[in-house]
């Protein structure tokens, strides 16, 4: 018999000053939230501070930004939280949705959704085509990686295979432009520079929908994450049903990244580096990590989007160049001190 | 009474192209503490994840407590049956207490909601490994035996029945291999554990275990308690070396060793040397003598020394004495035709008394007789006898051209020296 016998009993450690300092951690962290996106709501090309409510162009200006902070806050946070969710389940540093080819699959259906439809299809189809493209390509890479493995790929051929796919995506994605008409080009090109340009109400309600719903399920599954960041043997020792846990978890990731790459084409960057850095300050456990890293990259992206469109005012800088230039100096600063905690191997 | 925690029923398995398993069958009791054992390769591994139903059978069938292994729900197989890892990669920076608990991911339920009898089971795993001291601290930052120590409080976590390990200790240091294993015979003693341990120590093995299963290339070679299986030809043909059984003669252990104590290996020398020890002092230079490559004899011995015992193991001709009787006239002259045919006479740091100042004398006689004679200073210490006869014998066989040595180093000097002259 094991311990099942015997007494439970009513007090054990699993209190104390450890789960204070971290629960200090994370309200200093939500006040820093606030703060950024009550900043994110001053900035703007038509000036610092707060506009008039009660002017027409005033409310104007206040609903842009808020429409652009809910752009910034979906699209930031579904990025950030399938990067956390393919580095747990392939337990690699590098996995991120661009790796896999996730995205390029994405941005392949959305350029051939662009290209093809127009008008309302288009903004509401724009998703479902990106997230069926990505779940496609997505089987593709699984499929070219299992090859020669008993059905379980290794994470090196996964990424490799991942890596390939995604350069074939992005060559597609070049000639379908190249060969587009005008129109359509300026189209493709404007969506695939990554903005925050507010969709169709219609597209950023579905949009909000598939983000919630992929965010909750992926936090549901979070403490699985856990188990197969030790290995794919090891959660099925536990008691989980590994494989199905993996292939869930690469769904939810995979309709996450679709989902913000349909929302605001290719912003690469904070899939990567924000799941890192939020593991950085708050450990590797993903039933905080997930949140929280949905959290951080929201209110990354709606930093740097804020700058983007403040810095050279009126001229607005695709997002994508911010997240990378402005975020990634103090990332890397952040990281190497705090590397430790952030990745090991 | 006890029920049948494991039983493989003629199960062959292995990979698409290899079969790995072939027709193994055994049964292990529930409560039992089982060594799994066998050359690398031979299918241990493989046997491990078909038990915990990672890999399905080719044929056959796997029953935990009486249920085929696959049919269970994993939650449930979870909490029948733990495995602990060669090792853990934590890729993360994940803390001791996060790891453990993941030993009850399965039991979570739906919502993930952490009960407190999780808590409990985690905190009380903790406390039988002995790292609840260590639940704030980088996992990956523990020594490879607190890992291990971790690993084995995760499974603990999982409340199983069964523990299966694999090859998980063979790669600590001796203490920390010894923690570990003293965890798991509390388990199997207190909690009535059932342990199924994948080792190649077999002489730790042989200690701690109530049966021993023998793998050889894929099949079930042996079943049995270890003195059954431990046996010297057995062993050698599965794993194709040179072993030797023999029990420790103070706690009647079984002990494997390697064939490998300078019997075999010497080149030889062709240089007789005759040792005069005692008391345990012969059995480094009897030892060092081998492996150097000398014919070594040794006497005239106590039959109940340590030295006539470790003269006995390694095959070196001995002259013995009964115990506690003076040494006879034919013990003296079998030694000194030894020492006839031997170079060199080396006398050990033994202790002389009344009872062994015969080997002085024997001694003395070699040197008579042109022997090269190496006595052992210090004696002023270690004489016993009335009116130091040993001292006074020592002095006078140093004057007449006998050499003192110190250190075993300085001896093999001299034991170079004399013969390239």
């Amino acid at each position: 018999m094991g311990m099942k016998d015997s007494q439970v009993c009513a007090d054990n450690s699993f209190t104390g000053k450890t789960i204070r300092k971290a629960g200090f951690r994370i309200v200093m962290f939500i006040f820093a939230v606030l703060f950024l996106l009550a900043l994110s709501m001053l900035l703007g090309p038509s000036g610092i501070g707060i506009p008039d409510p009660d002017s027409f162009s005033g409310s104007a200006i206040i609903s842009l930004r808020f429409s652009r902070l809910l752009m910034g806050m979906m699209t930031g946070a579904a990025l950030s939280a399938s990067g956390v969710v393919f580095q747990a389940l392939l337990r690699n540093p590098l996995a991120e949705p661009y790796v896999l080819g996730v995205s390029g699959g994405a941005g392949l259906g959305a350029t051939l959704s662009i290209l093809a439809g127009s008008g309302l299809f288009v903004s509401l189809g724009l998703p479902v085509v990106a997230f069926i493209a990505a779940v496609l390509t997505l089987m593709v890479v699984y499929g070219i990686a299992s090859q020669g493995s008993s059905g379980h790929p290794s994470v090196y051929s996964l990424i490799l295979s991942g890596v390939i796919v995604s350069s074939i995506c992005s060559s597609v994605i070049m000639f379908l432009v190249s060969t587009a008409s005008v129109e359509g080009m300026h189209n493709v090109i404007w969506w695939m520079l990554g903005s925050l340009q507010p969709v169709s109400s219609g597209q950023q309600l579905l949009s909000a929908v598939l983000i919630l719903g992929g965010l909750g399920g992926i936090w549901l599954l979070s403490p699985r994450l856990n188990a197969l960041a030790l290995g794919r043997e090891m959660a099925h020792f536990q008691g989980l049903h590994a494989d199905f846990v993996l292939v869930i978890g690469l769904l939810f990731a995979t309709l996450l990244a679709a989902t913000a790459v349909s929302l605001s084409g290719m912003i690469g960057f904070v899939g990567l580096i924000v799941p890192h850095v939020m593991r950085a300050f708050f450990g590797p456990d993903n039933r905080k990590l997930v949140p929280l890293a949905a959290l951080g990259g929201g209110t990354f992206l709606v930093v740097c989007d804020a700058l983007a469109r403040t810095i050279l005012a009126p001229i607005e800088i695709p997002v994508g160049v911010v997240t990378a230039l402005a975020g990634g100096p103090f990332f890397l600063i952040i990281l190497q001190r705090r590397m430790k905690q952030a990745w090991i191997a | 009474m006890k029920k049948n925690a494991l039983t493989f029923r003629n199960v062959s398995a292995g990979y698409k192209h290899r079969k790995v398993l072939d027709n193994v069958s055994f049964t292990i009791m529930e409560g039992e503490f089982v060594s799994l054992i066998g050359p690398n390769g031979c299918g241990k591994s493989t046997l491990l994840k078909t038990a915990a139903a990672l890999l399905k059978p080719l044929s056959g069938v796997v029953e935990l407590f009486a249920q085929d292994v696959h049919r269970i729900k994993p939650a449930l197989r979870a909490s029948l049956l733990g495995v602990v890892p060669q090792k853990i990669e934590s890729p993360m920076a994940f803390t001791v207490n996060q790891i453990v608990m993941n030993g009850r991911i399965s039991s979570l339920g739906r919502w993930g909601i952490v009960s407190t009898h999780d808590h409990d089971l985690v905190e009380r795993s903790m406390i039988y490994t002995d790292v609840l001291e260590l639940r704030e601290r980088y996992y990956t930052e523990l020594s490879g035996g607190e890992q291990q120590r971790v690993a084995l409080a995760m499974v603990l976590a999982q409340d199983p029945e069964i523990i299966m390990l694999d090859e998980s200790i063979s790669h600590l240091d001796i203490n920390h291999r010894q923690e570990v294993l003293q965890i798991l015979m509390k388990l199997n003693r207190e909690k009535q554990m059932t342990i199924l341990l994948v080792s190649h120590d077999l002489t730790l093995s042989a200690s701690i275990s109530d049966r021993f299963l023998l793998m050889d290339s894929g099949r079930l070679v042996k079943a049995g308690t270890p003195a059954e299986v431990l046996e010297p030809e057995l062993l050698s043909t599965v794993y194709n070396c040179d072993l030797r059984v023999q029990q420790d003669p103070y706690t009647g252990y079984l002990q494997v060793l390697e064939a490998i104590d300078g019997l075999n290996r010497r080149k030889k020398l062709n240089r007789n040397v005759h040792v005069i020890a005692g008391g345990g002092s012969g059995i480094e230079l009897y030892r060092r003598l081998l492996i150097e490559g000398y014919e070594v004899t040794t006497g005239v011995l106590n039959r109940l020394d340590s030295d006539a015992e470790a003269a006995r193991a390694l095959n070196i001709q001995v002259v013995l004495e009964q115990p506690f009787s003076p040494v006879s006239a034919g013990a003296i002259a079998e030694a000194l035709q030894m020492i006839d045919s031997a170079d060199t006479v080396i006398l050990s740091h033994v202790p002389i008394g009344s009872g062994n100042l015969v080997n002085l004398q024997i001694a003395s006689e070699a040197l008579k007789r042109g022997k090269t004679v190496l006595l052992a200073t210090g004696m002023v210490d270690r004489d016993y006898t009335e009116g130091k006869a040993a001292l006074h014998l020592v002095t006078g066989l140093l004057m007449n051209g006998a050499f003192g040595w110190q250190s075993i180093q300085e001896l093999m000097l001299h034991l170079q020296r004399h013969h390239q002259n």
